[in-house]
């Protein structure tokens, strides 16, 4: 009898909407807000694994500054070692048994593509993808923000660049097989196509590939004097290696992915220096034109404070301070900004509300924009099309060459 | 003509690390009759520990290798007699799946206890200088890689034929029934051949890591070497060098002139021809056990 009369109780206070939570939002809690995410922890793609240790070391000092209007945020990240099958299934565990209010980051433009249809069917919203993929505005989605910058513009402001500021005759891509490495290839043609120009030469990558004397001897034999690589950081590593001892030194410029630079110096050895990479931000190129950033010891102002209270205080303890581990906090700054601005009162609704309304935000990365909801108009998803150029110095410092460059948008051709 | 030459050239070149993993497939595969899939790892785990004896513990590049590939034979042998030996009436299928969960394992410590972050080994020639024929380069690093294989097939081949251990390893290959009642101590005579082989395989991930240390870069030799050793045979030492310079040239001859996208996989379509049309391999000698 008693059973039954708590049970009549419960089941009018879930009808009226009294939930014991206190709040009818998937994922919201009185205390809590909980957030997913995905990255590849083991597996060939690992290293990338530092950008959920950054959401998390973020979300730590976000916790351990009080929340946001009183909530937590509860970070869930899995390992799905870079493989499209376990991100979905993860995905789907993660969403249908506890319940996420929203996801952040996520690594990797397939994984990413695994799980957009089942998010964006179910309206939950999606910021910040860690991929410079087309597919996350093509056609727009109402609830997936992006934050990275798309591959494409990298390669328009470096093929520029190799063009008119470095006189640049021949020009040739090394592109990974795949969304990343087409969309480089197709953004250089593009501004080659501008100046009246052609490629030297086009060399794909495969990934599993661990030996590219073949793809220099393609490079050397098109006499290409600059080379856009669109490829992993290993692949490039073992590319400037077989150049050099082939003695074949063109320009060597790289993406926003390659441009860790006291990982790349380490890595090849100081075959680095002087590479020039695209850049989305944790430094700040304006009226800083030719000076020099050290990761480690900032000047951007953000970047030394989350330094200190964010890396220091949280991370683990062999985890290594590096662009990897800080585009992990600069992916998810939007998103906790627009928590942070919809208030109290949380739901998906206005939180989608808050982020269309975001104009020009800037944290770590370059200025972000969305704008209301138009299926036609992919940039009202993009959010940053600014990016920057950076040279590599011997000691794995950044030269700054260019003020932040706002790129053009090239629509996927069907 | 010039690029058929380097072409050519480079191709022997990345074929003399595919030579040395194919040398300990082929040393595991006559005495085991298993191939081994956890090749890669037992090359990959000693590499790390030399890595982790300069850096952690400040030792010079010479002691660290000698250090790696001592730990390479304790590491063979003891996956010999702490695993392998412990299967109870194993087949092939059987000793095959335990090699590759022994991968798995291997891999997994190596990626927990290192870290995935990629690395180079630091090492005494630069991996950045070659050494020029006219217009044709080698890298001096291929060129000891190189010099390195043929040495150890030459030491092998010596060992086999000379000297005591080697001849009771070919006695257990052929007919281990006959060789115990012969007094060969068969199981020690396996234990050390796993030794062997990781060693061997050792020397190969130690010319690698100059240019690219990462938990996964034992993956391509290894496939490679594989591809290599059915070619020669897989009972053959001289076969698995010839197949593994086989693979290297078809790989960057077919990269160079037919495609790049298909290069990786090249290998694998040489392995279904030469099995097509001499299902033993080129170089293998078949010993009939006679009822």
């Amino acid at each position: 009898m008693k059973n039954t009369f708590l049970a009549v109780v419960m089941g009018a206070l879930l009808v009226l909407g009294f939930v014991p939570t206190g709040h009818a939002e998937v994922g919201v809690t009185d205390t809590e807000i909980h957030i997913g995410q995905w990255s590849p922890q083991t597996g060939p793609a690992a290293p990338w694994g530092a950008v959920a240790r950054g959401t998390d070391a973020y979300f730590k000092w976000i916790n351990a500054n009080g929340g946001i209007h009183g909530r937590k945020l509860i970070h869930h990240y899995f390992d799905d070692a870079y493989n499209p099958a376990k991100t979905i299934a993860g995905v789907k565990q993660l969403q249908e048994q506890t319940g996420m209010f929203a996801w952040v980051s996520g690594v990797g433009t397939a994984c990413g593509l695994a799980v957009k249809d089942y998010l964006m069917e179910r309206e939950i919203p999606w910021v910040g993808p860690s991929a410079g993929s087309r597919h996350w505005v093509t056609p727009p989605q109402k609830h997936l923000f992006n934050v990275y910058p798309l591959y494409l513009g990298d390669a328009q402001l470096l093929t520029e660049y190799a063009v008119t500021e470095m006189d640049k005759k021949r020009i040739a891509v090394v592109y990974q097989e795949d969304d990343y490495g087409k969309q480089g290839l197709e953004g250089a043609q593009h501004v080659l196509e501008q100046h009246g120009m052609e490629l030297a030469a086009k060399v794909p990558v495969s990934i599993s590939d661990t030996d590219m004397r073949p793809h220099t001897m393609k490079l050397r034999q098109a006499e290409a004097d600059a080379v856009l690589v669109f490829v992993t950081p290993g692949h490039v590593a073992r590319l400037l290696g077989t150049g050099k001892a082939m003695n074949f030194e063109p320009q060597w410029m790289s993406t926003t992915t390659c441009g860790d630079f006291p990982l790349m110096i380490a890595i090849t050895k100081g075959l680095y220096e002087g590479v020039i990479t695209a850049s989305f931000g944790m430094a700040q190129p304006t009226g800083n034109v030719g000076g020099i950033e050290h990761i480690n010891n900032p000047n951007h102002e953000l970047m030394a404070k989350y330094k200190t209270e964010v890396y220091d205080a949280f991370a683990a303890a062999d985890e290594r301070w590096g662009y990897t581990f800080t585009t992990g906090i600069g992916l998810a700054e939007p998103l906790v900004e627009a928590i942070r601005r919809a208030g109290r009162d949380l739901t998906r609704e206005k939180l989608v509300a808050e982020l269309e309304k975001m104009e020009n935000f800037q944290g770590l990365m370059g200025r972000i924009t969305y704008g209301p909801y138009d299926p036609d108009d992919p940039l009202c998803r993009i959010g940053q099309q600014e990016i920057f150029l950076q040279q590599c110095t011997a000691d794995g410092g950044s030269k700054i060459l260019t003020d932040w460059q706002t790129t053009e948008f090239i629509p996927m051709s069907q | 003509m010039i690029d058929f030459v380097q072409m050519t050239v480079s191709g022997i070149a990345v074929g003399s690390a595919y030579a040395l993993m194919a040398l300990g497939m082929v040393l595991i595969y006559k005495a085991s009759e298993v191939p081994n899939f956890v090749q890669g790892e037992m090359a990959l785990l000693p590499v790390f520990i030399a890595y982790m004896l300069i850096y952690s513990y400040g030792q010079s590049v010479f002691t660290a290798f000698v250090g790696a590939l001592a730990f390479a034979m304790f590491l063979g042998c003891f996956l010999e007699f702490a695993v392998v030996r412990r299967a109870k009436n194993p087949n092939i299928l059987g000793l095959i799946i335990i090699t590759i969960g022994l991968e798995m394992v291997l891999l997994g410590f190596v990626s927990w206890k290192f870290g995935a972050d990629q690395r180079v080994m630091p090492f005494p020639i630069s991996s950045y200088s070659s050494v020029m024929f006219g217009n044709v380069y080698i890298s001096t690093l291929d060129l000891l890689t190189l010099v390195a294989a043929l040495v150890i097939m030459v030491s092998l081949f010596l060992f086999f034929r000379f000297s005591r251990l080697g001849v009771a390893m070919k006695a257990t290959q052929q007919n281990e029934t006959a060789a115990r009642l012969m007094g060969i101590r068969t199981n020690r005579v396996k234990m050390i051949t796993w030794g062997i082989s990781a060693t061997v395989g050792t020397v190969a991930g130690l010319l690698l890591a100059p240019v690219f240390m990462e938990p996964y870069m034992m993956w391509d030799p290894m496939l490679k070497g594989f591809a290599a050793a059915v070619i020669g045979g897989m009972t053959s030492l001289p076969g698995a060098v010839f197949g593994a310079y086989i693979v290297g040239i078809v790989e960057h001859l077919f990269g160079g002139y037919v495609s790049m996208e298909y290069k990786a996989v090249v290998a694998f379509a040489v392995i279904v021809i030469v099995l097509c049309v001499k299902p033993s391999g080129l170089f293998a000698r078949h010993y009939v056990k006679k009822v």
